[in-house]
């Protein structure tokens, strides 16, 4: 599978298109693997793949809009760059948050259950403001 | 503004979606932790709002010669500023721009941008260059808006003209001043003949050396000069075109000069547009004649029509007697060549310019296409002396050769043979 989406995502650069699956098959791939070899273990890696699969998008994205034939300012590669690489990092940190906020035992008490509660909240309705906009 | 979303935001938000549902599915982080940064990007694209661009285009002049260079000019300015700015100028085929045909920009709040374009103009034509399309986006490019801004500015772009150093002369002059000497006898300065004095001769015409010699009163026979109408027949029906060339392009370039130069003389000068549409201009001189002619010529094209169209539908004013009869044709319409054979027999002093089109086909290497090729030829050869038995010179433009070559073949032609 991760052969087949390294395959489709080669096939994306080079023709522009398939590039929504080869990250579909990148990600299935890592869950796959994540689910056979480790039963009962946490990947700390994880982040760090969430974030190469969004630049894996973001930079193909970017690689097709510069085949047209456009002159551009050159403030706007850094500013786009500079974008890219915020979205990245900031991935990274969010990422990172949820996996290290899964290793908190369940029942570790009072406050960690609020904390839990309003990140639940908080992200229902960040996806009903996103969906609203 | 027509707003539009990446597609990559579906993706992304498919993907996360996935993600979290893998993770209920399979009670683990990590395909959350996998969904994290898309749904981090989809929250990163939502602040964007449809920009306001203020937007003038503005030609530096709106007339133009073939070959010429004209600058665009986009005015920019935004008040909330835009973190990318695509701009396009809709072009016609006829004009290029140098570089790039698409700018894009960082707008600042409150900047003023000032972006130039230099457009060539290659073929002759009115244009139309504008209204910009213009594309508004964020800065990953997963929002944008799309529309046009700026007004349309027209482009009138003249076709360029071959030097002339003479021109075919009519057959026949009208009555009113000018500056081809005529072939009747008159009042003039150019020296035509003696003759001997009548009652009404002026005491200024007497050639005194001539009374002397032959003891009664003798005078001097000038030719005056006279203007001429000439009628140019642009053959409109078909056209060859290969390679961005045409003979279209050539004639129209033809009429454009052979007009200027005619009515430099004083000439006046008429147009008849003979093809599928038919145009015509009456003879007039002057400036503005010239004007209306050449602003008729860059509306001129090829249209397609199976009409049967003789002479006969032509105004009569647009042809006046004694005319000379200029056709620019490429002799690749049956009805161009009857109309021009009635013209002939209707005794109008008529040359055929032929634009050739050879130079733009070449022949398929196979046997059967350099026969009808060549059947082809032999076609335009006969065309050619059927115009010849009744009087009428046919001189051949080809690609390449200026046009005062096959106007002096016309005079050399008309040197040689006296037509009717």
């Amino acid at each position: 599978m991760a052969g087949v989406g390294a395959l489709l995502l080669a096939v994306a650069l080079a023709y522009g298109r398939g590039l929504g699956a080869a990250l579909w098959l990148g990600g299935a791939t890592y869950v796959a693997f994540v689910v056979v070899h480790f039963e009962h273990r946490v990947d700390a890696t994880a982040p760090l793949v969430a974030v190469l699969l969004l630049l894996c998008g973001e930079l193909s994205a970017w690689s097709f809009d510069e085949r047209w034939q456009v002159r551009a300012d050159a403030a706007l590669a850094w500013r786009r760059g500079a974008a890219v690489g915020a979205l990245a990092l900031a991935g990274l940190a969010a990422s990172a948050l949820v996996v290290a906020v899964s290793a908190v035992p369940a029942n570790h008490g009072l406050a960690w259950t609020v904390a839990g509660a309003a990140a639940a909240v908080g992200a229902a309705g960040t996806g009903i403001w996103v969906a609203r906009r | 503004m027509t707003g539009f979303i990446s597609p990559r935001l579906p993706l992304y938000a498919s993907l996360a979606a996935s993600g979290l549902v893998a993770g209920l599915a399979f009670g683990r982080v990590e395909p959350v932790a996998l969904a994290a940064p898309f749904l981090l990007a989809l929250v990163a694209a939502v602040p964007g709002r449809e920009p306001s661009v203020l937007a003038r285009l503005s030609l530096d002049r709106d007339r133009a010669l073939e070959g010429d260079e004209v600058t665009a000019t986009i005015e920019l300015s935004s008040a909330a500023g835009v973190d990318r700015f695509d701009l396009l100028v809709p072009l016609p085929p006829e004009l290029s721009v140098e570089g790039a045909p698409v700018r894009s920009l960082l707008l600042r709040a409150g900047e003023e941008r000032t972006v130039e374009l230099k457009l060539r103009c290659e073929r002759w034509g009115a244009f139309s260059v504008g209204p910009l399309l213009v594309r508004a986006g964020d800065l990953l490019g997963l929002r944008s808006w799309e529309g046009e801004a700026g007004e349309a500015q027209r482009l009138r772009v003249y076709p360029s003209e071959e030097t002339l150093h003479s021109l075919v002369a009519p057959l026949e002059t009208q009555v009113f001043a000018g500056n081809q000497v005529s072939r009747v006898r008159g009042e003039g300065i150019e020296f035509a003949d003696l003759r001997e004095w009548q009652p009404g001769d002026r005491v200024r015409r007497v050639n005194w050396r001539a009374t002397a010699l032959r003891g009664e009163l003798w005078v001097n026979e000038q030719y005056p000069e006279r203007n001429t109408d000439v009628v140019l027949f642009l053959d409109t029906f078909a056209e060859v075109r290969a390679q961005g060339r045409s003979t279209t392009d050539r004639a129209v370039r033809a009429a454009a000069t052979l007009a200027h130069a005619y009515l430099q003389r004083k000439d006046r000068v008429g147009l008849v547009g003979f093809g599928g549409v038919l145009s015509w201009l009456l003879p007039e001189s002057g400036t503005r004649q010239l004007y209306a002619i050449v602003d008729t010529l860059l509306t001129s094209d090829i249209v397609q029509s199976y009409a049967l169209r003789g002479v006969d539908v032509l105004p009569p004013r647009t042809l006046p007697p004694k005319a000379l009869v200029l056709a620019i044709t490429p002799l690749l319409d049956d009805r161009t060549a009857a109309a021009l054979l009635d013209l002939r027999a209707r005794r109008y002093d008529l040359i055929v310019v032929e634009v050739s089109p050879l130079e733009l086909l070449e022949p398929d290497p196979a046997s059967s296409a350099q026969l009808a090729h060549r059947l082809w030829r032999l076609s335009r050869e006969a065309l050619r002396w059927r115009y010849e038995q009744v009087g009428v010179p046919v001189v051949t433009w080809r690609e390449g050769v200026p046009l005062a070559a096959p106007l002096e073949e016309v005079n050399a032609f008309r040197h040689l043979a006296r037509p009717a």
